[in-house]
């Protein structure tokens, strides 16, 4: 066990190596040049070649790309032989020259909001999608499943942004039952946040809800034509621990896998919710960097992102293995 | 069924755009009618207090340093609230009041002298800073030095550095390098004196509009408190105006709150009402969300203000049509001229043959394409790089009625493209076409294809990530033969259109021109000095470009936006096609 | 005074026109049609059949795990004078498991994937018997025991995907049997198993059965096992008991035509299968629309023996032919008697 952590943390480590790697080559190659994008309106050769030089364009992209990774350990100046140099401490992902304000900063502002996002979120479609699930299977065909189906149907065929912009126009401009979405810290004002959340929450957790539904009902009905089940049965245990311990034990274990990587999809940003209801995450954030092409934010969010879901891809299979005895970690 | 309602209701919106492209026509001129239409009944009388909120899709302001705003927005809000300059545009929604400049921290217009190569200008008494420090000569000058820093201050206009009577390198560059590194400041010293109130700019040639050039990037700065870079950004700017930066959030959910300056007096700004004690701007908002917020206008919402355009699908539900609102939007919903000039650059060291040029513009179907972008609303058919609502400056050109040799119908003539293609002696060209990657801009090319090869030209689509396009066309190794291109003027003079757009030192040289001849002819217009002459002399070169077909003029573009109802006036501030923020006022 | 109502006689376990149908969207599907047999105590009833011949249904139905509201039960099963078609299914649930058992075909995925053996044969103890923990682990290894689990107080904390095929079997049957049941229903128990194992199992099963003294119902496809085993067989088709008799006298005097073939296709190490005999040709009839006439026709080789062509339009009954020996076939009683002996003797080797 401690053998297959140490290899897991360290293959970690060497996919992140890499993946940095591929990334900082990758938006180098991108056609375009971000030092004529600095530029403006009125630009000259000369000017583009001071801000090519000013951003660190103009060195080596391996060069760069050492600055780029010491700078995430001892931090790093940019721009150090100009007359206003920009220091940025470790660990420094990085300057956005568009936004002028550390990589590091932004991102740590960001995430925040789109952890509490993903989280209630999540808490909330896994409630609905596997409570409504477990109620469809266990009755089939008749009408109880058919009408959690048809929600599901219908949560699925919505698109995201057609559930928010009706939410919005009806409960916040149409009825004023919510003020305008507006970030604060749960910390800091709770009931503002809950206020601004809540149907962030719900659009966000529709989709997955929907999905959920069917996919919960659809395994336990498997697991219910299941030996072991059967054999539970057989055993003359009643109804409800045939169900929850033994039927949805099993049944649950690829949805509890499925929802430990849709939430770290999530983690890595919402952006459709957190542009409908201006909220100020990482998916909102990685959608502006890509608008202005912001090379170093790009960079940055693609990196956490990428960190994100390869450690919950880590988290996931330890927890696959203390759920499932006959995965075997070695 | 479905297909004929989809055909009918073309051909009716077709038809309706017609329809109105001949009445405005017939008016003879569009930008009057489109610049006035929704204009506010300024029934009550202004009243001070309250909050004006500014809702906008963008997750910032493009910049804050008063040495680098450029885009007319931001150049309208900072210029009513923060920024003071020694002249400013007049408050009117006529487009010729409300494209003349009146003084702001200067006592007057500016004087001219030794052929408008000097332009003196004479500060206000009692005008100050934030803290209350009076604005000086100096702090002018300082504030025009740091766009010499385009290392640092980049983005931004660089009118001080084209007019200035300081030396060039042979790279081009100036040889003053800003106020950081002090290099060459001496020079500078030379180009812009002080004395006492009075701040003098000598200039490299004549400029016989210097005056409009002081609304870019002219504004005062002091120098203790610049922070290079991240001016205005990091920490708020030092205001100049009766508002000052209490907060300034980007992104999602972000905001920059101005509240009242406390050392601002009305006594020494009679150009700004300051009627609000409060603007917030709200960034990051759904464009959607946005028009409902304001369309519906309840709560805080009344007293908002749209910063950007209104979306396509809502146009027929708040506008009758191209420029009246429907009666519950009436007088704050405004259809009008944006800055644009929308056209199609040809690179013409690539298509070297005019008569190929030519049968390029003839074959177009504009018609289809300005269906595609949004038919009426998107803006009229144009005809030149020069915008009628640039006043005195604009004149026909008769590019498609008869520049062509006949009158080229708004759906292309083919036949006619065949013909001039048979004239040139060439073969018909494979081109390549660049445009930034949106969904609106695939369907455009997709018409530009069909009809191209209708005249039996081959078109091959280039796309280009939006944020990269220009970045890419302008590198003449990945531009191709034409693409989509935009200008507008900076200010109310042709100076501004066709230098940049014709000559390489003008930066937006997109058609690659490099004409000693036509340099000769642009210098010649941009230093005379008689205002009447020189627009002749810009008509006449709009006229030669179109002739040449250097590009294929689209559309003049129309923009569409909308205020609360308890906001006033509302009217399309000719200047910089916004919102006149500093005439505005919370009604009661 | 009136004489009290005589006490009717019934056998341990009796079944009386059992039907189970399903309704499906392309129509009802009668899984079991009127099965009757019955079983006494300590004995063993076989049931052979085909997959789809209604045996797993017949034994499903009799430990009431047939979801009621997806299939339609009806006839009668008496255990030990209780009605189990009739009641309430809280009252089943409690007979499953301690007076009903069962083990079924493949014990991989008949035993939980995520439980430890042990953990799944206590919660069949204290499903039942308020027993506390420590207590039903000594049973829980008593019994493992029993069924010859070796090392066993190191075994019973396994996982099932940690013992082998037949290790797991013999857990299926200690759990079965862990409370003592009055009947167990083996569905084919050693289908799944190597051949070597098989023997061991069924061994294992019988010589529990007379250490308990429990009944056991034996299904299967395979004849070749129930001769040793069953006191009894029945044997199903198309959802029907088909011929129904004493184990030796099936072996001896088969007579309904498909039990015959089954006898045919029963590998044998001693001799190859005699060409002239092709065991049963085609497919088992399918559950939804059934032949009108014998449901065996179709697959029979003696039809043209019957007249008016009776095979194809009218149903045969469950007819006495002897002592304790039913078939259901239109063959009069000497043909297929004939028949028998012919097919038996080409078996043997010899010539018919």
């Amino acid at each position: 066990m401690t053998a297959y952590l140490v290899r897991r943390v360290l293959g970690m480590f060497v996919l992140l190596f890499l993946l940095s790697v591929t990334v900082f080559f990758l938006f180098n190659l991108l056609p375009g040049d971000p030092a004529r994008l600095t530029c403006g309106k009125a630009c000259t050769p000369v000017i583009i070649e001071q801000n090519r030089h000013r951003l660190g364009l103009d060195e080596p992209v391996l060069t760069q790309y050492v600055k780029f990774v010491s700078g995430i350990f001892v931090g790093r100046t940019f721009a150090p032989n100009s007359p206003a140099p920009i220091v940025c401490n470790a660990p420094c992902l990085g300057y956005s020259f568009n936004r002028h304000e550390q990589v590091m900063t932004m991102i740590a502002r960001a995430a925040p909001v789109t952890f509490w996002l993903a989280i209630g979120a999540f808490i909330l479609w896994i409630f609905a999608g596997l409570s409504l699930g477990i109620f469809a299977a266990l009755h089939r065909g008749r009408w109880p499943d058919r009408l959690v189906m048809g929600i599901s149907l219908i949560g699925y065929s919505l698109p995201s942004f057609f559930i928010g912009l009706v939410l919005i126009f009806f409960v916040i401009i149409k009825w004023q039952m919510l003020p305008f979405p507006a970030y604060v810290s749960p910390f800091e004002n709770p009931v503002k946040f809950l206020q601004t959340m809540i149907l962030p929450w719900i659009v966000l957790a529709t989709l997955n809800a929907a999905f959920y539904m069917r996919l919960t009902r659809n395994q336990v009905l498997e697991v219910f034509g299941d030996d072991y089940v059967r054999t539970a049965r057989a055993k003359g245990l009643p109804e409800r621990v045939v169900v929850v311990k033994h039927a949805l034990r099993a049944g649950l274990t690829p949805i509890v896998t499925a929802a430990g990587l849709d939430l770290a999809y999530l983690l890595g940003g919402a952006i459709i919710s957190e542009n409908i209801f201006s909220l100020p995450g990482l998916g909102a954030l990685a959608v502006g960097s890509v608008t202005n092409s912001d090379l170093p934010l790009i960079t940055g969010i693609t990196l956490l992102t990428a960190s994100i879901i390869i450690v919950a891809n880590l988290v996931v299979d330890l927890l696959y293995a203390v759920i499932d005895p006959r995965v075997r970690i070695t | 069924m479905l297909r004929t309602d989809v055909r009918l209701l073309r051909a009716l919106t077709l038809g309706i755009a017609v329809a109105l492209t001949l009445a405005a026509c017939g008016q003879g001129n569009t930008s009057q009618s489109a610049s006035q239409s929704g204009g506010a009944q300024q029934s009550t009388a202004p009243t001070t207090g309250g909050t004006i909120y500014i809702l906008t899709q963008a997750e910032q302001f493009d910049q804050v340093d008063p040495q680098r705003a450029y885009t007319g927005e931001d150049l309208a809000f900072f210029g009513g609230t923060i920024y003071r300059s020694l002249v400013a545009y007049k408050f009117s929604a006529d487009p010729i009041e409300g494209t003349s400049i009146v003084p702001d921290l200067a006592t007057d217009l500016g004087t001219p002298a030794d052929g408008a190569k000097t332009w003196s200008f004479t500060l206000r008494d009692g005008v100050t800073f934030q803290d209350g420090s009076p604005i000086t000569c100096e702090d002018i000058k300082y504030g025009t030095s740091r766009t010499f820093a385009t290392d640092v201050i980049n983005q931004g206009p660089t009118y001080a550095i084209a007019y200035l009577d300081i030396p060039t390198l042979d790279d081009g560059s100036s040889a003053y390098k800003g106020p950081y590194t002090k290099v060459g400041q001496e020079l500078f010293d030379k180009a812009v004196t002080c004395d006492g109130k009075t701040i003098t700019f000598h200039l490299n040639k004549a400029v016989p509009d210097f005056n409009f050039t002081t609304t870019l990037g002219f504004s005062p700065v002091p120098a203790a408190a610049d922070t290079g870079e991240t001016y205005g950004v990091a920490k708020p700017p030092v205001s100049s105006g009766p508002y000052m930066v209490e907060s300034y959030q980007t992104g999602n959910g972000g905001k920059m709150v101005l509240v009242r300056n406390p050392n601002w007096s009305q006594a020494s700004d009679p150009y700004r009402h300051a009627y609000p004690d409060k603007w917030e701007v709200d960034f990051g908002i759904d464009p959607k969300v946005l028009d409902q917020r304001i369309m519906q206008s309840s709560g805080v919402d009344e007293t908002a203000i749209q910063y950007g355009n209104i979306q396509p699908e809502n146009l027929s539900i708040v506008f009758k049509d191209q420029e009246t609102p429907n009666d519950q939007f009436a007088g704050r919903a405004v259809s009008g001229f944006d800055p644009y000039s929308r056209y199609y650059w040809i690179n013409v060291n690539k298509v070297t043959n005019v008569k190929i040029r030519q049968a390029m513009a003839v074959a177009l179907d504009r018609a289809a394409i300005r269906l595609n972008i949004g038919g009426a609303f998107a803006g009229d058919f144009a005809d030149g790089v020069i915008k009628p609502n640039i006043g005195q400056d604009y004149a026909s050109t008769g590019f498609w009625t008869d520049m062509l040799g006949k009158k080229i119908p708004d759906a292309g003539d083919p036949e006619y493209a065949k013909q001039l293609i048979t004239e040139s002696g060439e073969p018909a060209p494979k081109l390549t076409f660049d445009y930034p990657d949106t969904p609106t801009n695939a369907k455009t090319v997709a018409i530009i294809v069909q009809s191209y090869a209708k005249a039996g030209m081959t078109v091959t689509p280039n796309p280009i990530e939006p944020g990269q396009y220009y970045s890419v066309v302008f590198d003449p190794a990945k531009g191709h033969e034409f693409g989509t291109g935009g200008w507008g003027a900076d200010w109310p003079n042709a100076s501004t259109v066709i230098p940049p757009l014709f000559t390489q030192k003008g930066g937006w040289d997109l058609s690659q021109l490099d004409d000693a001849a036509l340099n000769a002819k642009v210098e010649a217009a941009q230093v005379e000095l008689d205002r009447a002459t020189q627009a002749g002399l810009w008509q006449a070169l709009n006229k030669e470009a179109m002739q040449n077909v250097w590009v294929i003029p689209t559309f003049f573009g129309l923009s569409q936006t909308i205020a609360g109802t308890k906001v006033a006036p509302t009217y399309r501030w000719p200047a910089y096609g916004s919102w006149p923020y500093g005439d505005m006022y919370v009604k009661p | 005074m009136i004489e009290p109502k005589a006490v009717i006689e019934r056998p341990f376990l009796s079944v009386t026109d059992l039907s189970v149908s399903f309704p499906t969207e392309d129509g009802l599907v009668h899984a079991v049609d009127g099965v009757s047999l019955s079983i006494e105590r300590g004995q063993t009833l076989a049931i052979v059949g085909e997959s789809g011949s209604g045996k797993s249904v017949t034994a499903q139905a009799i430990m009431g795990l047939i979801n009621r509201t997806s299939a339609n039960v009806t006839g009668e099963i008496w255990l030990d004078g209780q009605e189990l078609v009739g009641m309430p299914p809280d009252e089943v649930q409690a007979l499953r498991g301690d007076q009903l058992a069962m083990i079924f075909q493949d014990p991989m995925s008949s035993l939980h994937p995520f439980y430890r053996i042990g953990d799944q044969i206590t919660e069949a103890i204290r499903a039942h018997r308020p027993v506390g923990a420590a207590t039903a682990r000594r049973e829980t290894i008593e019994m493992l025991r029993r069924v010859g689990i070796p090392a066993v107080e190191r075994r019973v904390d396994d996982y099932p995907h940690q013992l082998s095929g037949g290790m797991r079997q013999r857990v299926m049957i200690a759990m079965a049997l862990i409370n003592s049941p009055a009947l167990l229903i083996a569905d084919e128990p050693t289908t799944a198993l190597d051949v070597t194992v098989q023997a061991q199992i069924l061994d294992l099963i019988t010589s529990l059965q007379d250490e308990f003294g429990i009944s056991v119902i034996l299904i299967t496809h395979d004849l070749g096992i129930v001769a040793d085993v069953a006191d009894e067989v029945a044997v199903m088709y198309g959802g029907r008991i088909v011929e129904l008799a004493p184990t030796s006298v099936l072996y001896d005097r088969p007579e309904m035509p498909y039990t015959l073939g089954l006898l045919s296709s029963v590998p044998r190490m001693d001799r190859e299968l005699p060409e002239r005999l092709d065991p049963i040709r085609g497919n088992p009839p399918s559950p939804i629309n059934l032949p009108p006439g014998c449901v065996f026709q179709p697959r029979c080789n003696y039809f043209d023996r019957v007249p008016d062509r009776a095979c194809f339009t009218r149903r045969p009954e469950l007819l006495p032919s002897g002592p304790d020996h039913f078939v259901r076939c239109h063959l009069q009683i000497e043909e297929r008697q004939e028949i028998s002996r012919d097919v038996l003797r080409i078996l043997a080797g010899g010539s018919p």
